[in-house]
């Protein structure tokens, strides 16, 4: 079951990409991560990389990053043909005021990629639920 | 004050003109596309009186027409007691303040003015207030935006690293976390000092005192001589000063802070022979401040933008949005100027200029 998945980490604070990291390792520490503090390197590397044609990989976004805002890289992500699409389940980590809030976030996610919204800080109980969320789908 | 009068009889107009030229900038128009143009040469015209009854457009339909294109003038129909159909027309259609009956009498037409003076000028200052208050509204757009991004996310930040010190075992590991958490809390206390000094100079009020630019140039030697010489970055001051200068001893540092900040801060850093160089120069109650820098150089199409609030340009480097917007705010305030030239790759110059007081 281990190797089933990959983690790309998109957020633009370099303590929230070490902590994601971090958790990430701690639910276990065979699964491959890649961190980007940058969202259009992370695309860029999306569009480049075809080596994980047969594995899942999770992009888990941050959504208010300064330079490309957690939307516009779902908009771009959204462009890519659907052999590349299929390889990725997107994960919105965000920071959430308001219950109201969190469901005008996940109304604007139109994308079927985008598989949940969790708010900030992900904790190793958070990402448990994603990953059998992910597993039972 | 500048009145606009329309009428097709010259005698009437004549008539209007020399009973209030003496107290009234009187503009005359014998049709309506000669009155339109009296409008657009003259945008600061405040009321209007036109008669009803003309050849071509009625009174009415040149309201009509105008309370789109012009519509600060305070509009005033004149018409004769039988054309109650045209003063109807004219409240519903042309929006007019009100009318004056024909043959008119001077106290009339001078109590309408003088009515429809206050009403121009509390019309105006409340599209003054209503521009105030809706760049206010813009700010705290922003602001939302900013409390939960700038504010809230380094918190989530650091909770989340809380959490997670309890599955750390190994020490550098946490030393390394620890580092970055100091990192993220630095940058959100920046980010609560520059939304103090915003707040500061949007409220507060100038303290004027005589200004010794070397003492001022002299403590942000103190701040900045470390990063300078850690970051191999040259240094170089000038002050030439011989008279007294007085102005806001906060603001004044304010800008020369936020200025050199930003200069040691978007270095190139791949470049050989960094530098930044701050010129001051106090001469016939001016100071005119130069800071240079050999930086990465802001693109052409953001320059415009950069003093925006909010505004970043770059996001290589930490930075709140308030730096710039903070700096003229102050300039604002102190009645001064800056002016920026940059270059992509070379590097970017400010230059200030202060009045004293």
């Amino acid at each position: 079951m281990n190797k089933e998945f990959s983690f790309i980490v998109i957020d633009d604070s370099e303590l929230d990409c070490f902590v994601i990291q971090k958790v990430i390792e701690h639910t276990d520490n065979s699964l491959g991560i890649k961190t980007y503090q940058n969202a259009q390197q992370a695309l860029d590397a999306i569009r480049n990389n075809s080596e994980n044609a047969n594995q899942l990989a999770i992009i888990l976004l941050d959504l208010q990053m300064p330079d490309m805002k957690g939307f516009e890289f779902v908009e771009e992500f959204e462009k890519f043909p659907p052999e590349i699409k299929n390889n990725y389940s997107i994960v919105i980590l965000s920071i959430i005021s308001s219950e109201r809030d969190h469901i005008d976030v996940r109304r604007k996610f139109a994308s079927d990629k985008v598989n949940s919204v969790i708010e900030k800080p992900l904790t190793t109980e958070k990402l448990f639920s994603v990953l059998s969320r992910l597993r039972s789908a | 004050m500048k009145i606009l009068y329309v009428d097709d009889e010259p005698d009437n107009l004549l008539g209007f003109k020399a009973s209030l030229r003496l107290d009234y900038n009187i503009i005359t128009a014998v049709n309506t596309p000669q009155a339109k143009s009296c409008l657009d040469n003259h945008p600061d015209i405040k009321v209007i009186f036109c008669d009803q009854r003309m050849p071509g457009k009625t009174g009415v339909e040149f309201f009509e027409e105008i309370r789109i294109s012009h519509p600060l003038p305070v509009r005033i129909l004149l018409t004769a007691y039988t054309d109650v159909e045209a003063i109807i027309d004219a409240i519903n259609r042309g929006n007019i303040f009100r009318y004056v009956q024909k043959p008119w009498a001077e106290v009339d037409i001078i109590s309408a003015i003088d009515e429809a003076s206050k009403f121009y000028t509390a019309n105006s200052m409340l599209s003054i207030k209503n521009v105030e208050l809706q760049k206010a509204y813009n700010e705290l757009d922003k602001f939302a935006y900013s409390v939960s991004h700038d504010i809230r996310g380094p918190l989530s930040g650091i909770l989340g690293a809380i959490n997670l010190a309890r599955e750390i075992d190994g020490v550098e590991e946490m030393r390394e976390m620890l580092f970055l958490m100091e990192k993220s809390l630095k940058k959100l206390d920046t980010y609560i000092l520059s939304m103090h000094d915003y707040y500061s100079l949007q409220r507060g009020e100038l303290k004027i005192t005589e200004i010794d630019f070397n003492v001022v140039i002299d403590d942000l030697k103190d701040i900045y001589t470390v990063f300078s010489k850690t970051n191999h970055i040259a240094f170089n001051i000038s002050v030439e000063q011989d008279e007294v200068f007085r102005s806001d001893d906060t603001a004044v540092r304010l800008i020369l802070n936020n200025l050199l900040s930003n200069a040691f801060k978007y270095q190139d850093k791949k470049r050989k022979g960094k530098a930044v160089d701050v010129i001051v120069k106090v001469q016939n109650n001016l100071a005119t401040i130069y800071v240079k820098d050999t930086g990465i150089g802001i693109l052409g199409s953001h320059i415009g933008e950069i003093f925006n609030l909010f505004y970043r340009a770059n996001f290589q480097e930490v930075g709140s949005g308030f730096g710039l917007y903070n700096v003229k705010s102050a300039l604002l305030k102190l009645n001064g100027q800056i002016e920026v030239t940059s270059v992509l790759h070379q590097g970017t110059t400010f230059r200030v200029t202060i009045p004293s007081i």
